[in-house]
């Protein structure tokens, strides 16, 4: 790795505070997010090199062309799939792509900016205005609805990583440019934020929309998504917060400097807070690390070859096209007619969570989408929007995730018509509830053991046959009597059965039709059961 | 073709010129090596060269006169270097220059100043720069042509001064790749020779498209040029009246009318022009170049090539000063000068200023030539001329002493030598400086519309 010569330590003050004081109405606070985003594109912004996502476990240097090291005599040469994506983050917003903008160098000397500046939109930013929208319905904030404004969307480079070592002997600093000139994306919002849950609310929605677009992994723990704060109260001057590497800082580092500015405030001691500043986050609390005397004169310059980005209108409508569907308006769909899901559905159907192997959310909601138009057209009438719901969403993802089946190998066995047939099944009471899961799982356990291989489409009237799993619907009296009769006999005692008769302790009822679901494995009905219980045992409420 | 001088011959004189002139910064030790196997498309075949040390090649150092690269290697070639490579030459080796291109003198490099060889017996005069051992090199008749770069005059300067051929082609249209930058919206790769035929040549193999450098002239645009072309026997001429021709040399005056004369009677129309914006060429250029210099010089830390402080790499709180304190005097001065002008206070005074006036000064070029410009969109004046004629210099070559001096009483008293080679730089026309006598010290500029190249090298090879 490269390695230059510190001449400061990395030792810092560390001041605790435990007081937690709650937000004060008369305190106000007004917040706004500086959000920087790697996108992943195959190439750097500026070079051939690899954008390795990575990049920060791998071999150091190793992601370097001679125009990210810097050499003497190359050239920047502008990747175009950096703009594509730039754009429908852009449109996805709402922002004003405007028609020309331009690269500026933006200067000062660091170990890890190998050019001596880095080269970012000052004067003509990519875009501007825009906005997300956050609400009580889908993101779960106070107010019934919430505007966030969106500043301006500018395109930079990443710089590099550096390493900062302290031995006894020296004070190193070690250099990684695998990162640098990656491309960056710099949201600036407007200080629109009032209070912590929107700020939680935004990051994640932010976050999920630029993995909807497929533009970024939009990762705070690897730091393709890195987020700085700016923020004052009342009409003090504005703090920046910087070196917040997760949400949990974020959230922490802005009720730490509310509070400590509440406290100067309270206290009288105002005048720290009448310049701007520069603070990063230890863990535990906010220090300073620049005031305004001591902020230094980038030196902007426009880019003198790089060209500007002139983008014709037909270009701005033509990716207008390429933006799929954006996640408030599916999230919007599935929660209202026809599919009627609850927010935690929807939710699993919209974000991604990076959390499951066996399927993404995308593929999962295509098949859930199909699955349902198929069964749509089978029963031919509404009111049955549950069936495929609990049945796809979580009885067929629960068996995949317990039989680690990718959805991809488990849809070529059970395509959105067969599970259509395999859910009118159930809706026409051919098996019960209990009946299906069994059957359900008994398919997917095969096809596992099958190593997947096994492609054939189940036949599901041989399997019920197989199985015995047909649901009765026309139960003997006589046998009925005589398998309650049996329950009533292994289960209860005279003082179960008076305190049950006399209405004492109604729920044992349905323990012992829990009962009989159990024995006759859902077969029958628990309506059925309830009837003849009260009969035998002549309960009159 | 008369040139193509024996490469023996050349490596037998070079070691008495280099220790007479100090042309070179490096000496290629197996110049042969250097020829193309495949053999194809050599255009150039067994030509002896010279490259300017601000241009990178892989087999030979490249140290832009700067104790900052010393020992510099690079991993790759120019895109320009690669095309003579194919095309056949010998190269012989790195010339000398002003560090990173900034001087007109030659004197501002580690290797010392270059001595001017058309005063063998007198005083050490200076060869003019930044592209002083490119125009040595061709002056002794070591090389059959020399590359060199030009941002304000530095191919055109010491061509004047070492009686040579000095072209700036338009900006754009030989590939920069490989250049290491001083100012890139002015930066040019140029070419100086005795032989107007073997410039040509040279051009013709260098003047491609390369995707490699953002600001190559397009194919698209390139091929609108060849269809705007008409060719003509008599030329119409003009004479810029703001070039402020008193402050000429005596000798310069007679050699001029004479020249005029000749053109006069070849059936060329010569007409007086205004170009009012030309006033501002200086202060302009040393608006936006100083400023460009000091970001692309910002680079140099030493971290990861060149030269690096042994002990330390911050000095009272500033990163990297040992390292960069290492870049000579002139160079300090621009990066000074440059970063003074992209302080927040001042950049939108002066830079963005000096940007907008030479949008101006670009469209009055524009509107006197008939030609078309591609870049601007200008349609060309039916009315409007095909070349001017400018000095290249005001002054005839000073001792390397009084040069010296001059510079140290001010900075700017070198400034003033690019008076007549700046404007075009700031319009990215091409300008080729002839010299008016053998052996003489000086020259005129031949400068067309942006991307008519071929008018300006046809119109001179036509009086040889």
């Amino acid at each position: 790795m490269l390695r230059f010569a510190r001449c400061y330590s990395l030792a810092r003050t560390k001041v605790t505070r435990n007081k937690s004081t709650p937000f004060r109405p008369e305190y106000a606070l007004k917040c706004g997010l500086e959000i920087h985003t790697q996108l992943s594109t195959r190439n750097k912004l500026f070079s051939q090199s690899t954008n390795s996502t990575t990049s920060l476990v791998d071999a150091p240097n190793q992601h370097t062309s001679f125009y990210d090291i810097a050499l003497p005599g190359t050239q920047p040469v502008l990747n175009m799939e950096a703009i594509l994506f730039a754009m429908k983050l852009s449109l996805a917003l709402e922002s004003q792509v405007n028609s020309v903008s331009q690269f500026d160098r933006k200067h000062y000397f660091y170990g890890d900016q190998p050019q001596g500046y880095q080269v970012t939109q000052h004067y003509r930013p990519f875009a501007q205005g825009g906005k997300i929208n956050l609400s009580k319905e889908l993101d779960g904030i106070d107010e019934l609805s919430k505007d966030i404004g969106i500043l301006q969307l500018q395109i930079e480079q990443d710089t590099g990583k550096s390493h900062y070592t302290d031995t006894e002997k020296d004070v190193i600093t070690l250099v990684d440019l695998n990162r640098s000139n990656v491309p960056l994306i710099e949201l600036v919002t407007k200080p629109d934020f009032s209070d912590i849950k929107q700020v939680k609310a935004f990051i994640k929605k932010y976050q999920n929309l630029v993995r909807h677009l497929h533009i970024s992994s939009g990762d705070l723990e690897t730091g393709a998504m890195r987020v700085d704060v700016n923020l004052s109260i009342n009409e003090f001057a504005r703090v920046e917060l910087k070196n917040l590497p997760n949400t949990s800082s974020i959230i922490d580092a802005i009720k730490y400097e509310y509070q400590r500015q509440v406290e100067l405030i309270t206290g009288g001691e105002t005048s720290s807070l009448m310049e701007p500043e520069t603070r990063g986050w230890t863990g535990s609390s906010t220090v300073k690390l620049r005031s305004k005397e001591t902020t230094i004169d980038y030196r902007y310059m426009p880019d003198p070859e790089l060209p500007y980005i002139n983008l014709a209108p037909d270009v701005i409508s033509g990716v207008k096209r390429l933006i799929p569907q954006l996640p408030d308006d599916i999230m919007r769909m599935l929660m209202n007619k026809p599919y009627h899901l609850s927010l935690k559905d929807a939710k699993i159907l919209t974000y991604n969570s990076n959390q499951n192997d066996m399927y993404n959310h995308e593929a999962l909601r295509t098949y859930y989408l199909d699955t349902f138009c198929e069964f749509s057209r089978l029963v031919d009438k509404d009111g049955s929007a549950k069936l495929p719901t609990s049945w796809i969403i979580h009885e067929f993802l629960g068996d995949l995730n317990k039989l680690q089946i990718p959805l991809t190998n488990a849809q070529e066995i059970l395509p959105p018509a067969v599970f259509a047939q395999f859910l009118r099944l159930l809706h026409v009471e051919t098996i019960s509830p209990t009946s299906g899961k069994l059957l359900l799982f008994h398919i997917l356990e095969n096809f596992k053991k099958s190593n997947c291989q096994d492609l054939s489409v189940p036949n599901f009237s041989k399997l019920i046959k197989k199985f015995g799993l047909h649901a009765i619907n026309k139960v003997n009296s006589q046998e009925l009597t005589e398998f309650c009769n049996d329950i009533i006999a292994q289960h209860t005692d005279d003082t179960f059965k008076q305190n049950l008769v006399s209405g004492k302790k109604k729920t044992s009822l349905k323990f012992l039709i829990g009962q009989g679901m159990r024995q006759s494995q859902g077969r029958i009905k628990a309506s059925e059961f309830e009837k003849k219980f009260k009969e035998i045992l002549n309960i009159q409420w | 073709m008369p040139l193509k001088r024996s490469l023996r011959e050349s490596v037998e004189r070079l070691s008495s010129l280099q220790s007479k002139y100090n042309i070179f910064t490096s000496i290629n030790p197996s110049p042969y090596k250097t020829k193309n196997k495949e053999g194809k498309n050599e255009t150039l075949t067994n030509y002896v060269v010279s490259i300017k040390d601000n241009i990178v090649t892989k087999d030979l150092p490249t140290t832009c006169g700067s104790r900052i690269l010393e020992n510099f290697r690079s991993p790759f070639d120019a895109t320009v270097v690669k095309l003579l490579k194919q095309a056949g030459v010998h190269i012989l080796g790195k010339t000398n220059l002003d560090e990173f291109g900034m001087g007109s003198g030659g004197i501002h490099s580690i290797k010392g100043p270059v001595i001017n060889p058309l005063y063998p017996q007198e005083d050490k005069k200076i060869m003019g720069g930044s592209s002083s051992g490119a125009a040595a090199s061709v002056a002794c008749d070591l090389v059959d042509f020399a590359l060199g770069t030009d941002t304000g005059g530095s191919v055109r300067l010491p061509a004047c001064y070492g009686s040579v051929l000095g072209f700036k082609p338009s900006y754009g249209r030989l590939s920069r790749f490989g250049v290491i930058a001083y100012s890139q919206s002015l930066d040019t790769v140029g070419i100086l020779s005795k032989e107007i035929k073997v410039l040509q040549k040279v051009f013709n193999t260098l003047d491609k498209y390369d995707k490699k450098d953002p600001t190559s002239l397009s194919v698209e645009l390139r091929e609108l040029i060849e269809k705007n072309k008409k060719t003509k026997n008599h030329l119409k001429i003009g004479i810029v009246e703001e070039f402020n021709h008193e402050s000429l040399p005596k000798e310069f005056h007679e050699l001029y009318f004479a020249f005029l004369k000749k053109l006069a009677n070849l059936g060329h129309k010569i007409y007086p022009v205004s170009i009012p914006s030309v006033k501002n060429s200086l202060p302009i250029y040393y608006t936006l170049s100083p400023a460009e210099a000091a970001s692309n010089l910002s680079r140099y830390d030493g971290i990861r090539y060149g030269y690096r402080d042994s002990e330390i790499d911050i000095k009272d709180g500033i990163l990297f000063a040992p390292t960069r304190s290492e870049f000579g005097i002139e160079v300090k001065n621009r990066i000074i000068l440059g970063n003074y002008n992209l302080c927040s206070d001042a950049f939108k005074n002066n830079f963005i200023k000096a940007e907008r006036l030479r949008v101006d000064l670009v469209d009055e070029f524009d509107s006197i030539f008939e030609f078309p410009n591609v870049l601007t969109n200008f349609q060309g004046n039916p009315e409007g001329l095909d070349i001017l004629l400018v000095p290249t210099s005001s002054k005839l070559p000073e001792s390397i002493k009084e040069f010296g001096e001059e510079e140290t009483k001010s900075p700017t008293n070198s400034y003033i030598n690019d008076v007549f080679t700046v404007p075009m730089s700031l319009a990215g026309l091409p300008s080729l400086s002839i010299p008016l006598k053998e052996k003489t010290p000086i020259a005129l500029q031949i400068v067309g519309q942006y991307g008519d190249d071929s008018t300006v090298l046809d119109f001179v090879e036509s009086l040889s």
